[in-house]
């Protein structure tokens, strides 16, 4: 199966704004009528808080709460849909697992690896750990291209290796990362790893298990759900050793004024009301997934990008940043004499959206001699003839600022 | 380019960011004054030499857009010559001018140049990257 045709038609987006080449996907995905029209019948049709009511509509809202977790254990290849946690999104879930797992494990004198692709949001939470406990926090470098070095992964693993915590697709340059190769170096050597999974669920093939991820985090967001959602997955063996963060209602066993018992996981992550209509949201994005072929939308990605690369790059003075082997559908480049932003700024005024800066990958840029660069980054509904208006709208604003 | 852009990007704030004032860094490690903009990385360094309270010489470095770097061009051009006093109430008077006070007061095209933020709010940081530094510099 191809991608349907008529995919930018599901986006009403595209009907409110017809002229609109939006390319800021890294950042957020549209969302398709069916995810708005979910969350719009359950806040008209079907609201009530989850787990505490009895009268009928509670119970319906907790079922269809409890169904949603249920088809994203399915739809990531968890076991159980008692694997499966609901967040505020991926910041979220990785805090989680730094302060709720990771804490009590630590120990001066341990490490953390992370990669030098991390976005801040997988790199300032294991930074701010290892300060706190006197541990090591070392970081995969990567070549000129953007590719990182598993060679250098194996050399820094070692017995005081505590956790790997990965991107699957660096949200700043595009690289697809050997994920499964990865863990597997990770868990010869003992190693549980974090997946990032913030730039690929949804769009590209995933199963938790077989990839063997310990932890795997993603937001609805980014994969044409609500804001302010996400999953955190938990693997089996790990499940009683993540401890809640937050406390309050909807995650005890059993409390007392002197002590408290607390659910199992995923529920001790759930400590008071969630956001039970964006829980909906996600589902019917899932949905929405579920009718598309995840090999057919990685190739479409990859291909945009690679389409992008050649056209850009064939622009005097234009650089890409970073050519990593595999990609996603995101390219990071920079135009001599022109700032990202202005260019940013010019290209929003011909309806072009991209985005200009550090990507929340600062230490990145900076090992590659740059402060901020111009970002374009694809979904489904992108198309190589939008690239080419693109490419043309460049061509003018390099004319400009000669 | 639309009568937007031609608006934001006014002919004298191109001109600065294609050559800035005293656009050099300096030795004076101890007087400089860093401008950064967490949300998109940009950054200046500013120089100042002061003398029995004037500031003598202004100079700046860095990395930023065209909207900051021709303002902290145009301010560090301002700067030189002021008394610190003076300086205070030129930074005070362009973040007031850049909020949308007393813009009749201001007459003065290099400052009035940059009023088209009103159309761009997410630039209006960009407007006042260095101005703001040096503000909260001669405050303290």
């Amino acid at each position: 199966m191809t991608l349907p045709q008529n995919i930018k038609s599901h986006f009403p987006i595209f009907t409110h704004h017809p002229g609109l080449l939006y390319f800021d996907n890294a950042a957020t995905t549209q969302r398709p009528q069916v995810v708005i029209e979910a969350i719009e019948k359950f806040y008209k049709e079907e609201n009530a808080n989850i787990h505490r009511g009895v009268y009928p509509l509670s119970a319906r809202a907790s079922q269809a709460y409890e169904r949603v977790r249920a088809q994203v254990a399915n739809f990531i290849g968890a076991a159980n849909s008692k694997d499966v946690a609901f967040t505020s999104g991926t910041t979220d879930s990785i805090n989680r697992v730094a302060s709720g797992y990771l804490k009590k494990q630590l120990e001066e004198g341990d490490n953390i690896i992370i990669s030098a692709l991390a976005h801040h949001a997988n790199l300032i939470p294991w930074q701010m750990l290892a300060e706190e406990k006197k541990a090591e926090l070392r970081v995969i470098s990567v070549d000129a291209q953007g590719n990182v070095d598993l060679n250098e992964l194996l050399k820094k693993l070692d017995r005081r290796s505590r956790l790997l915590a990965i991107t699957s697709i660096s949200n700043s340059i595009g690289t697809l990362n050997p994920v499964a190769e990865m863990i597997d170096l990770a868990h010869r050597k003992g190693v549980p790893v974090l997946v990032d999974g913030a730039q690929s669920t949804g769009l590209y093939p995933l199963n938790v298990r077989t990839l063997g991820a310990d932890f795997y985090t993603f937001s609805a967001h980014k994969m044409f759900g609500p804001f302010g959602v996400g999953v955190l997955y938990v693997r089996p063996r790990y499940q009683d050793q993540i401890k809640p963060i937050h406390f309050g209602g909807g995650m005890i066993k059993r409390v007392q004024f002197s002590k408290t018992e607390f659910l199992d996981f995923p529920k001790n992550q759930e400590a008071g009301t969630p956001n039970v209509a964006g829980v909906i949201g996600l589902g019917a994005a899932i949905s929405f997934c579920e009718k598309l072929d995840q090999v057919q939308c990685a190739k479409h990605l990859k291909s945009l990008a690679a389409y992008a690369k050649e056209a850009f790059a064939s622009i005097d003075g234009l650089h890409l940043v970073g050519q990593p082997k595999d990609y996603g559908g995101i390219v990071s480049f920079t135009m001599d004499q022109v700032h990202p932003h202005d260019l940013a700024q010019f290209l929003g005024e011909e309806g072009i959206a991209v985005r200009a800066g550090h990507h929340c990958t600062q230490p990145l840029l900076e090992s590659m001699g740059l402060a901020a660069t111009t970002r374009a980054s694809f979904s489904i509904y992108n198309s190589t003839a939008e690239i080419d208006q693109m490419l043309e709208a460049l061509k003018a604003i390099k004319k400009f600022w000669e | 380019m639309n009568p937007r852009l031609k608006n934001l990007y006014k002919e004298v704030i191109l001109m600065h960011n294609a050559k800035p004032f005293h656009f050099q860094k300096m030795e004076n490690e101890e007087g400089m004054i860093e401008a950064n903009n967490p949300l998109c990385g940009d950054r200046f360094q500013f120089f100042l030499q002061e003398e029995n309270g004037r500031i003598t010489a202004a100079h700046f470095h860095g990395f930023g857009c065209a909207i900051s770097k021709a303002s902290a061009s145009i301010l560090t051009q301002k700067l030189e010559g002021k008394t610190r006093l003076e300086a205070q109430s030129l930074c005070a008077g362009f973040l007031g001018f850049i909020e949308g006070e007393n813009r009749e007061a201001i007459s003065d095209q290099e400052i009035e140049a940059f009023a088209a933020v009103d159309e761009f709010p997410a630039r209006k940081d960009c407007a006042i990257l260095g101005w703001k530094a040096i503000n909260d510099y001669l405050s303290k």
